[in-house]
C-alpha cells in the first residue's frame, strides 16, 4: 500500500495542489480555490456552448479565445454573464446562460471557473512553447 | 493546402461518382478526386457557416443589438425576418427543387429532430435513426454510414443541431406540438442530414 509510505501524503498533497486534477466525466480539470467551486454549474448550464464553440462561445481551452477576454477584467465579465452581450461580430452570450433560475452569486462561480479554466490552459500553452 | 484543395474540388465538381468513395472533379480537374465524406463535410461547413452569418449578421444584429425588427416563425403575418431554422430549412427545398434539373446535382440535406415539432421531420431511415441518436450522445462528434434505399446506395452524413439562443429552446420547449418540453441552452435538438448517391 502507498498509504504506509511515510512520503505519501505529503506526496499526495503536493500533486493535488500542483496538478488540476482530470476527472472521468470529461477532460475539464478539478481546480483548487475558488475557481473551482463552480465546476458543477459551468458543466451544467456553460459547457454545451462553451466546450465546443457553439454559436460562437470562445473555449476556455482555446488560449486564443481567451487571453483578449481575461484583459478586460472580471466586472466586466461578470457583467456580460448576468446581463447578455451582443458581441463585436454579433455573436450572443444569453444572460445567465439562459438559465433565468440561477442566482448572481452562481453565475459568478461558473465564471470563475471557465477564466480559471482559460488560465490553466493559457499558462499550460506557454509552458509547451 | 490539401484541405483548401479539396473544398476548391468539392465546389466545382461534378457529382458523377468515380467509385464508392470518390468524386472524381469536373473540367481542369483531372484526375482529381475528393471523398464523399469530405464532400459531405464541405457542404455541410456551407450550410453552417451560411446560417451562423444569418444568425448573427441579420438575426442577432437588427433584432437584438439595434432591435429594429424581429424574427417570427410567422414571418409572413409578423412582418418579421425568418428564423435561423427556417432559413436553412426553405434552403434545402430550394436546393431539392433546383437540383431536380441537374442530373449531375444529386443529393439532398434536411433538418430532423428525434422531437420534431412537426412530424415530417422526424427520421424515416433507420441510419437518420440512428445517426440522430449518435450525435445526441456524442456531442462534438458526427455521425457516417451508407445505406440502400430503393435499390441506390447513398453515403448518409449526421451533424449534430444545437440550441444556441434562448429563445429557440424556451419556443420549442413551449410549442403545443412538441414531443420534448426540457431542453437546455446548448442541447443537441436535432441534426443535418446529408444524403449523397454512390456506386455499389
Amino acid at each position: 500500500m502507498t498509504g504506509d509510505h511515510p512520503l505519501a501524503l505529503p506526496i499526495l498533497l503536493a500533486w493535488l495542489f500542483a496538478t488540476p486534477q482530470v476527472v472521468a466525466d470529461g477532460h475539464y480539470p478539478v481546480l483548487p480555490g475558488e475557481a473551482g467551486a463552480g465546476r458543477s454549474l459551468w458543466l451544467e448550464n456553460c459547457e454545451g456552448c462553451h466546450g465546443y464553440g457553439i454559436g460562437g462561445a470562445p473555449i476556455p481551452m482555446q488560449a486564443e479565445d481567451w487571453a483578449p477576454r481575461l484583459a478586460k477584467g472580471m466586472p466586466v465579465l461578470y457583467r456580460h454573464a448576468l446581463e447578455g452581450f451582443i458581441g463585436p461580430d454579433y455573436s450572443e452570450m444569453p444572460a445567465r446562460g439562459g438559465n433565468p433560475k440561477l442566482s448572481d452569486a452562481e453565475v459568478k462561480a461558473a465564471v470563475d471557473y471557465m477564466t480559471g479554466l482559460a488560465r490553466f490552459h493559457i499558462t499550460k500553452t506557454r509552458k509547451e512553447k | 493546402m490539401k484541405k483548401r484543395k479539396s473544398i476548391v474540388i468539392a465546389a466545382t465538381a461534378s457529382l458523377a461518382l468515380a467509385g464508392a468513395s470518390t468524386i472524381a472533379a469536373a473540367g481542369d480537374g483531372g484526375d482529381a478526386t475528393v471523398s464523399v465524406k469530405a464532400m459531405a463535410d464541405a457542404l455541410h461547413l456551407v450550410m453552417d457557416s451560411d446560417r451562423t452569418v444569418y444568425t448573427k449578421k441579420i438575426v442577432n444584429r437588427l433584432v437584438k443589438k439595434e432591435k429594429v425588427i424581429k424574427a417570427s416563425e410567422h414571418f409572413e403575418d409578423d412582418k418579421a425576418l425568418v428564423l435561423p431554422a427556417q432559413m436553412f430549412r426553405f434552403g434545402a427545398e430550394l436546393v431539392a427543387k433546383r437540383s431536380e434539373k441537374l442530373p449531375d446535382v444529386n443529393f439532398t440535406y434536411s433538418l430532423q429532430s428525434l422531437w420534431p415539432i412537426n412530424k415530417q421531420n422526424a427520421p424515416q431511415t433507420p441510419a437518420e435513426k440512428a445517426g440522430l441518436k449518435y450525435v445526441v450522445e456524442n456531442k462534438g462528434k458526427n455521425y457516417y454510414t451508407t445505406e440502400t434505399l430503393g435499390g441506390q446506395k447513398y453515403f448518409t452524413a449526421v451533424y449534430a443541431d444545437t440550441g444556441v439562443a434562448p429563445v429557440c429552446v424556451a419556443c420549442h420547449n413551449a410549442h403545443p406540438d412538441t414531443p420534448k418540453k426540457d431542453f437546455k441552452l446548448g442541447d443537441v435538438m436535432g441534426g443535418v442530414v446529408i444524403r449523397i448517391p454512390v456506386e455499389s
